[in-house]
């Protein structure tokens, strides 16, 4: 394992894939998007997957996150092979585990940004009061304390992803994904995003996977993957001050 | 428990707007129509519920109140023996050909001859004793209010049936008539308008128990006699029934409201489907965000089937209240329209069925929730 650090050989990764393929069939053409890759993720760490638009990054975060299959190899997500679960179980170890930010911030415009958060605690058999105070206290996280009476139409493009993220915050989660969080926000809204996202992988000791071509968030990652034509070509530690610029031999 | 069904109609009903109304007009519609039919056809049975008698006396195999043929006026003696009866009077039915005073042509009316007493039986529900009274005069009549104008005549004015001079002596309500006209009469006057020579005992015997719960008990023990010619007996229920449905089942109304229906449901399923399909394509990306979350299909169906139930419930409060003026105004015009509990019952499962057939359509539209679709 080229990418194993100290901590990682001591600790399971919280998310590993291991020779993972996924062609996509078009008519008659066969795109193969992800060929046989091999990627470690440790927890507490921010990691971003940036590349070229078609390298095959979002249908890695799929896979990573259980939203699809692989055609080959495996997943394996805090212990769990996502290949043998179920369509109902994955539904399951998605509730119990895993928060999703999206490029569009898909907020229901009837609910308040209270409503928003609090809706998939409900269905996590969380008590009422446990669930309300843990969509406040996400809120808070994410500075919205004072806007969490609003509805998405009342609300800014940037509040708008924090509410997204308080959402997925709220769950605890111990996997967080998110699909390109700040190409739709301008740079102070994307920075602000960013540093929100670092925070959580800090403070809550949250594997975050983030895909995105966004440069200015290269430097905010723990570890930045660099992806073209289905493969990784280099695995880097920006952040950390000496010897983890380490390429990966394709 | 956040209730996204609600709010998002609440905050939504522009968009769940045609469904309420598609939903309701089909309510609306199908009231309306069964309230008509009872109303219309319930009119066939006028003159058994709106008569005191417990039994009816008639000839064997008689399809509805205006089809009978008379019996021996011997019978009447034979019933009377029966202990559980109080009381047995004869009913004549004349069908008679009206000429008024005004210029009308002739109108076919049905002369219903009936003890004119204080205690008689016949229409002692739908006639005020008053008027009732004033039948004992010779060649006196009754006839309804909304028939005035069709038999050219009003109060106190003198018109003829088959023939023989009557006089308008009264006008009463609620005793519309299918397909002709009803003229009420005393027994005396009736035998006098029938010009057929064969008719000799009365067309019916209306009988008042003791006890009307006995009326079953009492009709069948009547049955079956045949020293006095052939005649049978049916408790009033029974009778009012068959003559219902001579009128729903043997002229094709029945098939017609049951066409109706069948129609009114499918034009309303697919608006209404169609409409809540739009709503949920309209947040197919938050439904698919939801299940991104781990939030399961089945709780994002439940959430779609809980708008289609909101969308039937207020569709048919909105049909309730409008079909309650209408039902009103009806009354007020002298439309027959009648409600019946089991009616109104059916038209509530019709809608709620109706309902719930476009949420489960609605639900097929989840499939396209596929959070995989989000990371593109």
């Amino acid at each position: 394992m080229p990418t194993a650090t100290a901590a990682a050989q001591i600790h399971a990764p919280a998310l590993l894939a291991e020779g993972i393929s996924k062609a996509f069939m078009s008519g008659d053409q066969r795109t193969q998007v992800l060929d046989g890759l091999t990627l470690s993720l440790d927890a507490g760490e921010l990691t971003l997957i940036s590349g070229p638009s078609g390298c095959g990054k979002s249908t890695l975060l799929a896979i990573l996150s259980g939203l699809q299959k692989v055609d080959s190899g495996r997943v394996q997500a805090l212990g769990s092979e996502l290949g043998q679960l179920d369509l109902r179980a994955l539904e399951r170890f998605r509730l119990q585990h895993t928060g999703f930010v999206f490029q569009g911030f898909n907020l229901f415009p009837a609910l308040s940004a209270f409503e928003q958060v609090e809706l998939p605690l409900n269905h996590m058999g969380l008590s009422r009061n446990e669930a309300r105070r843990r969509a406040q206290q996400s809120l808070e996280e994410v500075g919205l304390a004072h806007r969490m009476r609003l509805r998405p139409s009342e609300l800014s493009g940037g509040e708008k992803q924090r509410v997204a993220i308080a959402r997925a915050l709220a769950k605890e989660p111990e996997l967080l994904f998110a699909d390109e969080p700040t190409s739709a926000l301008d740079a102070a809204n994307g920075q602000m995003i960013i540093d929100i996202l670092h925070r959580i992988a800090r403070t809550h000791g949250t594997t975050v996977l983030c895909v995105s071509h966004d440069p200015r968030l290269v430097v905010h990652a723990d570890r930045v993957l660099a992806m073209e034509d289905g493969r990784i070509l280099s695995d880097r530690r920006p952040a950390a001050p000496a010897a983890s610029d380490q390429e990966i031999p394709s | 428990m956040v209730a996204l069904a609600r709010k998002t109609l609440i905050y939504e009903w522009r968009r769940f707007l045609p469904a309420m109304l598609a939903v309701g007009f089909a309510g609306l519609l199908q009231l309306l129509q069964i309230a008509l039919v009872l109303g219309i056809f319930g009119s066939t049975s006028l003159y058994i519920t709106g008569s005191s008698a417990d039994i009816w006396i008639g000839y064997p195999g008689t399809q509805s109140v205006g089809s009978g043929r008379t019996i021996d006026a011997d019978v009447e003696s034979h019933v009377l023996m029966d202990p559980a009866v109080q009381r047995v009077e004869p009913y004549i039915w004349v069908d008679g050909d009206w000429r008024g005073p005004a210029e009308t042509g002739g109108v076919s009316v049905f002369v219903s001859g009936i003890d004119p007493s204080a205690d008689g039986l016949m229409f002692s529900k739908a006639l005020p004793a008053d008027l009732r009274a004033r039948l004992a005069e010779p060649d006196a009549v009754v006839v309804d209010r909304s028939v005035l104008d069709q038999l050219g005549v009003s109060i106190g004015e003198t018109a003829t049936i088959n023939g023989h001079q009557v006089r308008v002596v009264g006008i009463s309500s609620g005793l519309r008539a299918l397909g002709g006209v009803n003229v009420l009469c005393s027994l005396d006057t009736a035998r006098r308008l029938d010009d057929d020579p064969a008719d000799a005992g009365p067309t019916y015997l209306v009988a008042k128990l003791r006890d009307p719960g006995q009326a079953d008990a009492v009709a069948a023990r009547l049955r079956g006699d045949t020293a006095f010619g052939p005649y049978t007996t049916w408790s009033a229920k029974d009778f009012a029934k068959i003559s219902v449905r001579y009128w729903l089942f043997d002229t094709g109304a029945g098939a017609g409201v049951l066409f109706l229906a069948g129609i009114v449901f499918l034009v309303g399923a697919v608006i209404t489907s169609q409409t809540l399909i739009a709503a949920v394509n309209g947040s197919v990306r938050e439904y698919a965000t939801l299940n991104a979350l781990g939030v399961g299909v089945g709780a994002l169906r439940k959430v779609v089937l809980e708008q289609a139930f909101w969308v039937g419930a207020l569709g048919l409060l909105g049909a309730g209240l409008l079909g309650l003026v209408l039902m009103l105004l009806a009354r007020s015009q002298d439309v027959p329209v009648v409600l019946t509990v089991p009616a109104a019952v059916a038209c509530i499962l019709l809608v709620m069925g109706l309902a719930a057939v476009s949420g489960l359509a609605a639900m097929r539209a989840l499939r396209r929730a596929d959070p995989a679709t989000l990371l593109r």
